[in-house]
């Protein structure tokens, strides 16, 4: 037994981290739901918007196109659909089967296995942007954002905030259901504060005003001012920051593991 | 690597011998308590665990059985009182208590489309010295469903992979909650099989279980738990024999007997006439004092039965007589 121990430890002598990201990352292949709205759907927008001849158009205003202005709404709503679900359902699912529980009889601490989350959906959010950027700047010949650091800034702390915005729905969530109608009722009005049904420039400015308050509205605002060469206003950023703080204090505060 | 000279100033003897038997003990539970909310889930619990034997929690429904274990492998921490394995506190020594202890819990399920081996190696990773993930799904009996994913498993499957994964870490004690429960008959055996090979290779067995043969089968020892507390701490063959009705021993006398020669015996608690049988109930080394008995009166006996208390019997005798004492004292107050 000692010999067939030794044996499997030179085999297995892997990190638990990264094998946890390893399995999380095929499961969430193998339920690839985050994956297509992740992914696939602001990338099938773009390819939409990039197509309509009026986008080309210069929004009155701006330096900017309107699919130009679309951009970062796409980015958003990239993030709006892995905070909504990629990151808070499987977590749910996980707690609700008794997956954390069980990983919580091992050495390895669960707390690994929310991190193992964050990771592929950090990635999937990685490779989303990547496709946008580049999809728009190569194929559809929008000018990349001129504001290189506020650009890198505003998508950190958007990305920072609805993760945590993620998390807060997996903690307050009782089942896997539950997280979901959470997340259904709060997709829609997120899309349309982000502006991807109609961009907030081209609404009442009551409208733009609630907008700019919510942690969505925000960060298209900053990233459309990093679009257009300046670096964006500490308004925005602090509202990301508010949120992020926020919604993980909560979160952190209560998160269970059963 | 473990420091055993430092772990031993810093936790105590790491191998505390059991003074009353001599074996080891590796688990002992001290007036444990945990109560949520209002509800006492476990109201005074003691017991310790010697290496290497399979002991068993029975009890009813809600008696507090899976909290007691849940507080042994740390998972909850208790209110008061203690549980100690291999003197490692639960709670303080976390990651050294949990590379020691597999724990196979009651309804827990695995990821529908995660595949057996992809569980397995997951969790070898979380080990220092696992056990082969192949070798163990092998003699598991479910290598042929490596790469079938969980929810494709039947229970009896999915059981023996939850088993498995109780075991990769390579633990010296295992613990298993309700491990049987929905499996069919063969399932059953099969798994009891199972547990008995675990501990033919060395490792200690909790077992958890409401069900009165597996518990009579398997456990060397057993704690029965009412309402949160031991009520009572035997072989199960000892406490079917104490507590389940006694032995019944029938015969076919060769000639007349007087009852007076039976029921002067020691233990004898009645004595019946069947037709041309004789049946008589009581406890202790019944068989052997009859057939003394009537062999001094010079009758022999034939087409001899034996039946023994069943634990069930104790289990069931036991419960009532503690749910009537404290409808008694709720009475009182």
């Amino acid at each position: 037994m000692s010999a067939q121990a030794s044996k499997a430890s030179e085999h297995y002598s892997s990190n638990p981290f990264w094998e946890l990201v390893k399995v999380e990352g095929k499961l969430a292949l193998r339920e690839p739901i985050g994956i297509i709205f992740g992914v696939g759907l602001p990338v099938f927008l773009l390819i939409i918007f990039g197509s309509i001849p009026a986008f080309r158009q210069t929004v009155p205003g701006t330096t900017l196109s309107t699919f130009e202005v679309y951009i970062p709404i796409l980015m958003i709503t990239v993030l709006i659909f892995i905070g909504l679900f990629g990151l808070p359902i499987p977590i749910a699912r996980d707690r609700e089967i008794g997956w954390l529980r069980r990983i919580s009889t091992t050495p390895v601490s669960p707390t690994k296995i929310l991190a193992a989350q964050v990771t592929i959906n950090l990635v999937l959010a990685a490779i989303s942007f990547a496709i946008l950027t580049a999809g728009g700047v190569f194929f559809f010949g929008v000018k990349g954002p001129s504001e290189i650091l506020g650009f890198a800034l505003s998508i950190v702390l958007a990305t920072i905030a609805m993760f945590s915005l993620g998390l807060l729905i997996a903690a307050l969530a009782p089942s896997q259901g539950v997280a979901g109608g959470m997340a259904q009722g709060l997709l829609y009005p997120l899309l349309f504060f982000a502006g991807i049904y109609v961009p907030m420039q081209f609404l009442p400015g009551h409208l733009q005003t609630i907008s700019n308050f919510t942690p969505v509205g925000a960060a298209v605002q900053a990233l459309g001012s990093s679009m257009q060469g300046t670096f964006p206003s500490i308004i925005p950023l602090l509202v990301m920051a508010v949120y992020a703080v926020f919604f993980g204090f909560v979160a952190a505060r209560y998160f269970r593991w059963e | 690597m473990i420091d055993t000279e430092n772990l031993t100033k810093k936790f105590g003897n790491l191998n505390p011998i059991n003074k009353a038997t001599g074996q080891k003990s590796v688990v002992t539970v001290n007036h444990l308590r945990k109560q949520y909310g209002t509800t006492v889930a476990v109201d005074d619990v003691s017991f310790s665990i010697a290496e290497g034997e399979i002991f068993g929690i029975i009890g009813p429904n809600g008696a507090g059985k899976t909290t007691a274990v849940e507080c042994i492998s740390g998972l909850r921490v208790p209110d008061s009182g203690s549980a100690t394995v291999y003197d490692l506190n639960p709670r303080d020594d976390r990651e050294e208590l949990r590379k020691r202890v597999g724990v196979q819990l009651q309804e827990s399920l695995l990821p529908p489309r995660i595949k057996v081996g992809e569980a397995l190696e997951l969790f070898a990773s979380f080990y220092p010295r696992p056990l082969d993930p192949n070798d163990l799904l092998e003699s598991l009996g479910i290598a042929q469903k490596r790469n079938a994913k969980f929810k494709q498993l039947s229970g009896g499957q999915k059981q023996r992979l939850s088993i498995a994964l109780a075991l990769i870490g390579n633990p010296k004690i295992a613990i298993l909650d309700e491990l049987t429960t929905g499996l069919d008959p063969e399932a059953r055996r099969e798994t009891w099989e199972l547990i008995e090979r675990i501990r033919d290779r060395g490792v200690t067995v909790i077992l958890v279980t409401h069900y009165m043969d597996e518990a009579e089968r398997l456990c060397d020892r057993l704690a029965l738990i009412n309402h949160g507390k031991v009520v009572a701490l035997d072989t199960p063959a000892a406490l079917a024999a104490r507590e389940g009705g006694g032995a019944r021993m029938q015969f076919v006398p060769s000639g007349p007997v007087d009852d007076k020669v039976l029921t002067a015996l020691p233990g004898v608690t009645s004595v019946e006439h069947k037709g041309r049988r004789i049946v008589v109930v009581g406890s202790g080394d019944l068989t052997t004092q009859v057939l003394y008995a009537l062999l001094n009166v010079g009758v022999h006996a034939s087409d001899v039965q034996v039946e023994n208390g069943s634990l069930e019997d104790a289990f069931v005798k036991l419960t009532q007589t503690d749910d009537n004492a404290r409808k008694h004292e709720v009475g009182l107050q």
